[in-house]
């Protein structure tokens, strides 16, 4: 709605403002001062701009934070939880790894004592074959299997005075065996680490879950 | 945009009469000299959030980041007026969850003749002149909440709180000369506005 000749409105605002190139424009001030309408105009603009400026403040409508926390860093606080968050799932998995490698190798001597139950016998039954020749010909040491000396029926009998202080000392022989193989047979069990590291496995695994539940935070 | 707010209490917060001193036991790490001044602008810094934002949630939100901004910047405070130094962290506070929203510039603030009246203060020396100055408040405020935004923020900025043209220009990314005309259009379209309360006005 602009009248020719008249200033534009944003003129008078900026002269309203005491913007420097608006006071300083001759012809506005010219227009100004014979025009009424524009003079008006100038006046409910600066008295806009005055009551614009004292606008007074507003009280929140509920109690505000003022300070903000100290003791807890929420940026440290996330940054825990994150790296928590992070090294639980490979930490789980390592842990449930060294657990089954560790149950695995618990297992297996015992699996191996099953196995070797029948070996056992055939392997001294061997032993004491070799170890006959060298003793004047005694295939029947003691308390080794009866079948063997009836086996031999009568070849062995005549034998048997001859060689009694072989026996003895075969039979004294065979009482260190059977330690050592009792020694042999107890090491696994006793002395492996495998036990050790499946009680490493699921202990890893329970403290990666106890880390996430300490430092991961929980929604409320 | 969401609710309405009247002014509560008809003034400026005014600085404190040992101001100087707050802030310097402030800015030296005194934690309860930092919440006396918080406390004592809060009005001011949610008065301006709320212009800007139009929602008291919003607004309550953007002041309590300001207050979080000044805390670690009280150390650098080197002097000037405190409250416009507070002012500028709530602007930016406040310009900062704008931008956020990407809100659409012509998005109008809600009406604040929904709220209750805003009732006379009991102290004014002349009570019928502070109920007229009340009624031109209120009816500034409608006016203002009808502007588009990106005029209400330079009006509000420029007008409401004294920043110069730089200051808005800076804050708002927008040309020196775009934001003179966003506050000479602002200010044409606040007088249509309040065409039928212009007696209130002319004094």
């Amino acid at each position: 709605m602009l009248i020719p000749n008249h200033p534009d409105p944003e003129r008078l605002s900026a002269l309203a403002s005491g913007e420097t190139d608006a006071t300083a424009d001759v012809s506005l001030s010219e227009h100004l001062s014979s025009c009424d309408s524009c003079t008006d105009l100038l006046d409910e603009l600066g008295a806009i701009r005055m009551s614009l400026a004292e606008l007074p403040d507003i009280a929140p409508h509920r109690p505000l934070r003022l300070l903000p926390e100290a003791p807890a860093d929420p940026a440290a606080v996330d940054r825990l939880g994150g790296w928590a968050r992070r090294v639980f799932a490979p930490v789980l998995t390592a842990g449930a790894a060294l657990a089954m490698v560790g149950l695995i190798g618990t297992a297996s001597p015992a699996l191996d004592d099953l196995a070797a139950g029948g070996q056992d016998a055939s392997t001294l039954e061997t032993d004491d074959r070799l170890a006959a020749p060298d003793a004047s010909g005694a295939l029947a040491p003691a308390g080794e299997g009866e079948g063997f000396t009836a086996d031999q029926g009568e070849t062995a009998v005549p034998l048997q005075s001859d060689t009694d202080g072989e026996t003895t000392a075969l039979g004294g022989d065979d009482g260190g065996t059977d330690q050592q193989r009792e020694a042999l047979r107890e090491t696994p069990a006793d002395r492996s680490p495998w036990p050790m590291v499946l009680f490493g496995g699921v202990a890893l695994m329970v403290a990666a879950a106890l880390m996430r539940w300490i430092l991961v935070p929980r929604a409320a | 945009m969401a609710d309405s707010q009247q002014p509560s209490s008809g003034t400026r917060t005014q600085p404190l009469p040992d101001e100087a001193a707050v802030i310097a036991r402030a800015g030296a790490g005194d934690r309860t000299a930092f919440t006396q001044l918080m406390e004592h602008y809060q009005s001011a810094c949610y008065g301006l959030a709320w212009r800007l934002l139009g929602d008291r949630d919003q607004a309550a939100d953007a002041t309590q980041d300001a207050f979080i901004h000044a805390y670690r910047a009280m150390a650098s405070y080197r002097g000037g007026i405190f409250r416009s130094w507070l002012l500028r962290i709530t602007a930016n506070a406040s310009y900062d969850i704008l931008r956020r929203q990407q809100r659409r510039p012509t998005s109008p603030l809600p009406d604040p003749e929904e709220g209750a009246p805003e009732l006379p203060d009991r102290f004014a020396v002349n009570p019928l002149a502070e109920a007229t100055r009340s009624e031109m408040y209120k009816h500034l405020e409608v006016a203002l909440a009808k502007l588009p935004e990106d005029q209400r923020t330079a009006i509000v900025l420029c007008d409401v709180y004294g920043m110069d043209y730089n200051e808005v220009a800076a804050m708002t990314q927008s040309a020196l000369g775009t934001v003179k005309s966003r506050i000479h259009r602002g200010r044409l379209r606040l007088r249509e506005l309040l065409t039928e309360h212009r007696e209130l006005f002319i004094r």
